[in-house]
């Protein structure tokens, strides 16, 4: 059959992710080159109430209104500044620390530390973010 | 379209008395468009003999998927690279290190080889694959990274309504679990899609995979999971595990076709890849109002 469907596979370096943080036990996210959600792992299903299959692919602005980034300042994280978006934009890492709210309605303080994905080809593929929790007692992530 | 398999070992030549009818010669496929161009897959050591069958003044596109040497090993040997009359169009995957020639020419270089690439006869030509689709006489070629150890493509070849995919060095199961998994996260997914062929990596047995998980190849069981979620028509088993003598193949093409079966897929319609086998592969017509 000659007919080259549209794109439905994800590039091989944001499957090879996903792989990847399927296997860790840290709290992580992987978004794509626009930013939009498109998986976390168990442990961050833990930390948000939710498990990424009931939650579903998530634009970045759905993300905000659902979880709410709240910066150290008290007010509510402008989409530019968080981690996701810096290092989406500089292709670099970037690290924030913010509270976020979670499915029951719990407010969490973590760091979160974006580290951007880039081909050669193709630019800028997404980013993985990981997180850690950073007020709850006995985690590891206690810093 | 047909294709002839020149080289289905995998890995390392593997010459012997145990392996006469599945070959020794490591990758390497010939697709006869029928426009009469040919396309040649990987340049392993079966493209030598290849390289005798053709014909004078012969205008060839190689297609390699990577670097490997059993992907490579052959183009030293292959006689077109010897003809002042010959021209030849290698295509292989970009890198931001070093151009194609120059990581080719590592291997074709001392003190590995008695000549350099700029002593060959033959005008030769080394391409970085584009990111999209581009044309190669009458076919419409598509590549894309796959998961295997190191930078490595498989390619989609297109020509009218006939599509084959050949992907020889994959392991889209690594971490992950294939028949539940939603097809965007699918290494090769895309590639392979409702191909009318599809060659594909098939290393080990499955009791052998577990030994050799990350190394970048398939066991069988995936390798007929993977194909069957893509949709493939027809399944040709390629890259042989150099261990693989061919009683252990024959036997291993018994549990592909039971396999292929329990998947609800016709077991005529997947094979072992064999030195010198021929294949000629048709399209599926498309439904009326498809667009082409």
């Amino acid at each position: 059959m000659a007919v080259m469907a549209a794109r439905a596979q994800k590039p091989l370096e944001l499957i090879l992710a996903r792989n990847l943080l399927t296997s860790l036990s840290t709290p992580a996210f992987l978004v794509d080159e626009k930013a939009q959600l498109v998986f976390y792992n168990e442990a961050a299903g833990a930390l948000l109430g939710r498990p990424f299959e009931d939650v579903g692919r998530m634009s970045p602005e759905k993300w905000i209104s659902t979880y709410g980034p709240i910066g150290e300042d008290g007010e509510p994280m402008p989409l530019d500044d968080l981690p996701t978006t810096r290092a989406i934009r500089n292709g670099r890492p970037a690290h924030a620390s913010f509270r976020i709210r979670s499915a029951d309605g719990a407010e969490r303080e973590i760091a979160s530390s974006a580290f951007p994905i880039v081909a050669s080809e193709r630019g800028s593929s997404g980013a993985m973010i990981l997180f850690w929790p950073t007020n709850d007692q006995g985690s590891e992530g206690d810093e | 379209m047909k294709i002839r398999v020149w080289g289905a070992r995998g890995s390392v030549p593997a010459p012997g008395p145990e392996m006469v009818r599945y070959g020794g010669n490591t990758s390497s496929v010939q697709l006869l468009l029928d426009s009469g161009e040919q396309l040649l897959l990987d340049s392993g050591t079966g493209i030598r003999t290849l390289g005798l069958s053709l014909a004078a003044a012969p205008r060839v596109n190689i297609l390699l998927t990577h670097l490997h040497l059993d992907h490579i090993q052959g183009l030293m040997f292959f006689p077109p690279c010897f003809r002042s009359d010959a021209e030849i169009a290698i295509w292989g995957p970009a890198s931001p290190e070093a151009s194609l020639e120059d990581r080719i020419a590592r291997y074709i270089s001392a003190p590995l080889s008695p000549v350099e690439v700029r002593e060959l006869p033959c005008s030769v030509s080394f391409r970085d694959t584009p990111p999209s689709r581009w044309r190669i006489g009458s076919a419409t070629v598509v590549c894309e990274a796959v998961n295997h150890r190191g930078p490595t493509l498989g390619f989609r070849i297109t020509e009218g309504d006939t599509t084959v995919c050949y992907i020889p060095d994959h392991e889209p199961v690594l971490g992950t679990e294939l028949a539940d998994l939603d097809p965007e996260w699918i290494s090769g997914y895309d590639l392979a899609r409702d191909a009318d062929l599809l060659i594909h990596d098939c290393q080990y047995a499955d009791e052998e995979y577990p030994a050799h998980i990350g190394w970048g190849h398939s066991g069988m069981s995936d390798a007929l999971t993977f194909a069957s979620r893509v949709g493939a028509r027809r399944v040709l088993l390629f890259h042989h595990d150099p261990l693989h003598s061919d009683s252990f193949l024959d036997r291993l093409r018994g549990t592909a076709r039971r396999r292929w079966e329990e998947l609800g897929n016709d077991p005529a319609l997947v094979e072992m890849a064999m030195e010198g086998g021929e294949l000629e592969v048709a399209g599926t017509a498309l439904p009326a109002g498809v667009p082409a």
